[in-house]
């Protein structure tokens, strides 16, 4: 029993020393925020490895989730007779959650994951040593444009996600099962209000890419400097990011309120 | 005494004709010390005291003890493990020992902060194993990288400075290339040039001749040594190579078992001590003794 106990409060320690780490992690990215040079470049180029690359794997993850929910829907409403409710819910279950959501753990997986292979071998190298050795921070050269770059596309995703889904949607609950275009875009357009609904999709979406910013440089940065260490940071990164992004989705939905 | 007089050391080195007045990196000697007022004795430039490092329960150095003199050419030597490349790292701060003290030039850079070192490091070029060039950038991205972040040179400027330097170490028109693009002899001398392209004060090499055809080994190795008697840089290198370690070397440290045994190699040669007679072997032995004897007929 002794053991037990001392075993939790062992591994409680740890957990709170990797939280600690994490966040001084991310005190030294926003330390470098007003630190020159800002490598546009480099930025530029996490913008373009995080969102252009993204693009495709959204708009056709978008437009099938929007298809499958047209028809989940359309057919669970119409044996409630409330199908003219169709467009409403689509969009307000689209912004307020699945877009958000499901774009996190979209660009988790594609881009996150990424980011911590990249830095992980980097580290495996001795790029970030000889990037260190240059009396070159590497949280500012390496970190922080890729951790500003998954903060800025994940709004920019998640508008995407919900345009393509609501497409998907339209097209099979309008174009397949026949109901009526109009009704479908006025419930949609009476329903989801600018603040309430897009300000709440748009502010989880940038803590969603805040956070996946910094645990996948984070993973990348702290991983055993071995193949096998970067292919273990890089599945933690895909875990952890999944879990927080989840959690955090629940917590902000419960400050907003619903 | 040597002493840096201004002005870019690969242009004199490689191209005594360049012009003089060429925009250069701020002399890395005001880090350290001034040549007119030295703070530290020469015989210490880079001390290591009673240092002691472990990696879980392999002991790396148990109490190490060595002092590096100022302008001199220093061969690690040791068998796989022994810890030459994590005495690199320490002597450039980024290893951190368990117990012990680490100076450079007076600086105890067990104390610095990362922000602190990284001032340390300016005047510090080093070479890794396995060249540490980053894959996303061309050659002339890398070994411009330091001129980039650390100096006012415009683009035209950098890229005749690493043209020069590229061409100091054998290659030529390979600065649009991607670190991938090379052949492994290539990526070493790349890094080379990039561990000197900032005119060190000190030079850390980390095997720079594994992986070299014997031309290459002679090309490095005697630009490694007009940087040190022309221009007075401190070098540390570690090396298996040991036809060339006996050459260049004004110092050689052997390490094992955590500690060291220093001296000329003469003095190593010289020294009834099993372990380093094992070491030399008796190929290095007699390379020195052929190596003496053309130095006195030269001399002669």
């Amino acid at each position: 029993m002794i053991g037990v106990i001392r075993e939790l409060g062992a591994k409680s320690i740890s957990l709170v020393e990797g939280l600690g780490r994490v966040a001084g992690f991310g005190g030294a990215i926003v330390g470098t925020f007003p630190r020159a040079p800002f490598r546009f470049g480099f930025f530029m180029r996490s913008l373009y490895d995080a969102g252009v690359l993204s693009v495709a794997l959204i708009c056709l993850s978008g437009f099938t989730v929007g298809m499958v929910l047209g028809l989940q829907l359309y057919t669970t409403l119409t044996r409630f007779g409330a199908e003219e409710g169709l467009g409403a819910v689509v969009g307000l279950s689209l912004v307020r959650e699945l877009g958000p959501v499901l774009t996190g753990l979209l660009v988790t997986g594609r881009a996150g994951s990424a980011i911590t292979a990249e830095i992980g071998a980097m580290k495996a190298t001795e790029q970030l040593d000889g990037l260190r050795m240059m009396a070159i921070d590497p949280v500012h050269f390496v970190a922080m444009p890729r951790a500003l770059g998954l903060t800025f596309v994940m709004p920019l995703l998640n508008g995407l996600f919900i345009v393509l889904a609501i497409a998907g949607a339209y097209s099979v609950g309008v174009t397949i099962q026949g109901f009526d275009g109009g009704v479908y875009l006025s419930g949609l357009e009476d329903s989801v209000r600018f603040v309430d609904d897009v300000g709440q999709s748009l502010l989880k979406s940038l803590v969603f890419g805040m956070l996946l910013g910094l645990i996948a440089t984070y993973k990348g940065h702290t991983c055993s400097p071995d193949a096998e260490g970067v292919a273990r940071a890089t599945t933690s990164t895909v875990v952890t990011s999944s879990v927080v992004i989840l959690l955090s989705d629940y917590v902000i939905t419960a400050l907003w309120g619903v | 005494m040597r002493h840096r007089i201004g002005g870019s050391i690969l242009e004199r080195l490689v191209r005594p004709s360049a012009r003089a007045d060429a925009p250069t990196p701020r002399s890395p000697r005001a880090r350290f010390q001034s040549s007119e007022e030295p703070s530290v004795a020469d015989e210490d430039f880079i001390s290591v005291r009673d240092v002691h490092l472990a990696f879980g329960h392999r002991i790396v150095y148990a109490g190490l003890d060595c002092t590096l003199r100022k302008g001199d050419i220093h061969m690690l030597l040791g068998g796989s493990g022994s810890g030459k490349s994590t005495l690199l790292r320490m002597i450039g701060g980024i290893q951190r020992p368990d117990s012990g003290e680490v100076r450079v030039a007076g600086q105890l850079l067990t104390n610095l902060s990362e922000k602190e070192l990284g001032e340390i490091r300016k005047g510090i070029g080093m070479l890794f194993q396995n060249g540490a060039l980053l894959d996303s950038m061309s050659v002339l991205e890398n070994v411009g990288l330091p001129l980039r972040e650390h100096t006012k040179q415009s683009a035209a400027e950098i890229r005749a400075r690493v043209a020069s330097v590229l061409s100091s170490v054998g290659l030529e028109d390979v600065e649009p290339l991607l670190p991938r693009e090379l052949s492994g002899g290539m990526l070493r001398r790349v890094a080379f040039a990039r561990a000197i392209v900032m005119q060190p004060e000190i030079l850390l090499c980390d095997e720079p001749f594994s992986g070299l055809d014997p031309l290459n080994v002679s090309r490095i190795e005697s630009l490694l040594l007009r940087l040190n008697r022309e221009l007075g840089l401190t070098i540390v290198v570690t090396s298996h190579h040991m036809a060339s370690s006996l050459r260049m070397a004004d110092q050689l440290i052997l390490l094992r078992d955590g500690v060291c045994v220093a001296g000329t190699p003469e003095q190593l040669a010289g020294s009834g001590d099993e372990g380093v007679t094992e070491f030399l072997g008796d190929d290095g032995r007699a390379y020195l003794a052929l190596l003496h004897e053309t130095r006195d007929r030269g001399e002669a």
